[in-house]
């Protein structure tokens, strides 16, 4: 019985980190209509950024995450404003930006840091033991500091007059701008937003799982399902599938072994867009 | 207080206005009317900026709107409902007519909401509810309120009572009332023009792009021209 816990508690943790991912993932296309390749190229930069301020300059971990946070959301924010923005309707083109983004950063880090995984690992270390049960200190660190962005993102989103106005873009992009809303000055901010997100999630994840110059793509397939799953541009569903998710790949790994998850996931993604092709929570997608 | 001059617009070769020459004065309501692709829709999106200009000047008590993009004009003082009401449809009502005072602060976004709710209740009872899932009557009001939540100078109103059921008429002609009770200078189009009619000070016929007459109601209604409209 104790491995069910164990799972439901890696599953929440797992989740919680998907979440981070996806929301940054889900933000740029719903806001933008921009789908972000480089996604998974920023989580690995936000690894290697925290990796280099703990080990290069000797920061505290929690200086480093900072420091992760604020590189992937700055390089973000530059790029959109200097790069995707001038190209912001044209689909193809910033799939092509994004992608070429992504393999700009990852070899990038293999020209820096060498295709070795550098030693880099959680600060935090032990578990908690409640009967058999034991739950490690580490996942319930990423599990806290992930819950409390998730809040903060949707606190941003729902709560501020920001939140408002990148959602009204959103929905109207033409009647927002009418309403003073700047889609130059927001579109590079949620953007940096989401990049933001994605170096958090990689500076607080890569320690405990793996860093190396190629560690963003599985994440990248993981976020793209992830808001497939729940809705593209859909911040709620983004959030329940992240979750739906990391569940599917705990309970896999437990009781299946460890490369059932994927497998699993893949056959549920593909169930769920048979029955319902625009995602669980997803809305008509305006033309691409 | 605006002054348009020799507008021109075109939509790739076609000349959408050639030539329109609009005065809007303190405190008036000025209609323009006229058939589709008369020139109507095309004269406010040149004033509130969604369209480029090919030649001519839009002035706003003296200063050119024209140069100064469209995300800019709201901070002039200019209160804009689209044709086709077009309510941020995932957004709350209560959002959706805050959104209309982006960046003016809490408290001026209270004040409004709060005099907005006190003349449609409904705003309040609906407060929380997406605005996509509204009727078209109750989008309208919602969209009218989005552009009066920043008590603008001057409210452009594209086509209000489009497709309206008779009770939506007049609850939006009691909103635009109540601008002019606050001395808001209105632009509106309408092909639906005699409630419009009755809140006008002025109006101007156009078509083919062009002022065909210019007037007070009165010559409005009078004129052949305007038989075809009314």
């Amino acid at each position: 019985m104790h491995e069910f816990w164990s799972a439901a508690i890696i599953g929440v943790s797992l989740g919680a980190q998907y979440a981070l991912l996806a929301l940054g993932f889900t933000l740029i296309f719903g806001i933008l209509g921009v789908i972000n390749f480089a996604h998974g190229g920023f989580y690995a930069l936000g690894g290697y950024v925290a990796y280099s301020a703990v080990s290069g300059l000797g920061l505290p971990y929690p200086l480093a995450v900072l420091a992760a946070v604020l590189v992937t959301a700055a390089l973000g924010y530059v790029y959109e404003l200097f790069v995707i923005e001038r190209f912001v309707d044209d689909h193809l083109a910033t799939m092509m930006l994004t992608l070429g983004l992504y393999l700009m950063i990852s070899t990038g880090l293999l020209a820096v840091f060498g295709p070795q995984s550098p030693e880099f690992s959680f600060p935090v270390k032990g578990s908690y033991s409640i009967g058999a049960l034991r739950i490690a200190k580490e996942n319930l660190v990423v599990l806290a500091v992930c819950g409390c962005a998730i809040g903060a993102i949707y606190w941003l989103i729902y709560r501020t007059d920001l939140g408002r106005a990148l959602r009204a873009l959103a929905d109207d992009r033409q009647v927002a701008t009418t309403q003073g809303m700047r889609p130059r000055l927001l579109f590079p901010l949620a953007f940096g937003l989401a990049t933001g997100l994605a170096g958090l999630t990689g500076a607080l994840v890569t320690p405990i799982l793996a860093l190396s110059p190629s560690a963003g793509d599985p994440v990248l397939v993981t976020s793209f399902l992830t808001v497939i799953l729940g809705g593209l541009g859909s911040i709620a569903g983004a959030t329940i599938a992240a979750l739906i998710v990391g569940f599917i790949e705990a309970y896999a790994s437990v009781y299946l072994g460890g490369s059932a998850g994927a497998l699993v996931l893949f056959i549920m993604v593909l169930v769920i867009l048979l029955a319902r092709p625009t995602g669980l929570f997803g809305r008509q997608i305006r033309g691409a | 207080m605006l002054e348009i001059r020799d507008l021109q617009v075109r939509y790739g070769g076609i000349t959408a206005l050639a030539g329109v020459s609009i005065d809007v004065r303190q405190n008036e309501t000025v209609l323009l009317v006229g058939a589709n692709g008369a020139g109507k829709s095309s004269t406010i999106n040149a004033v509130i900026g969604l369209v480029r200009t090919a030649g001519g000047s839009i002035r706003l008590d003296g200063k050119e709107l024209t140069s100064i993009p469209c995300e800019r004009r709201a901070r002039e003082g200019i209160g804009y409902s689209p044709e086709g009401r077009r309510v941020f449809p995932s957004m709350t009502v209560a959002e959706n007519v805050l959104s209309g005072a982006f960046g003016m602060g809490r408290r001026h976004q209270r004040e409004s909401f709060d005099w907005l709710v006190s003349l449609f209740p409904f705003l309040a009872e609906r407060a929380s509810q997406p605005a996509g899932q509204l009727s078209g009557g109750q989008q309208q009001l919602v969209a009218i309120s989005r552009a009066m939540c920043a008590m603008p100078r001057l409210l452009l109103l594209d086509e209000p009572f489009l497709g309206l059921a008779p009770i939506w008429v007049r609850q939006i002609s009691d909103a635009i009332r109540q601008m002019q009770a606050r001395n808001t200078t209105i632009l509106m189009t309408e092909q639906m023009a005699r409630p419009a009619l009755k809140l006008a000070t002025r109006g101007y016929v156009m078509r083919g792009g062009e002022v065909r007459r210019a007037g007070s109601v009165a010559e409005i209604q009078d004129s052949a021209l305007a038989e075809e409209y009314l």
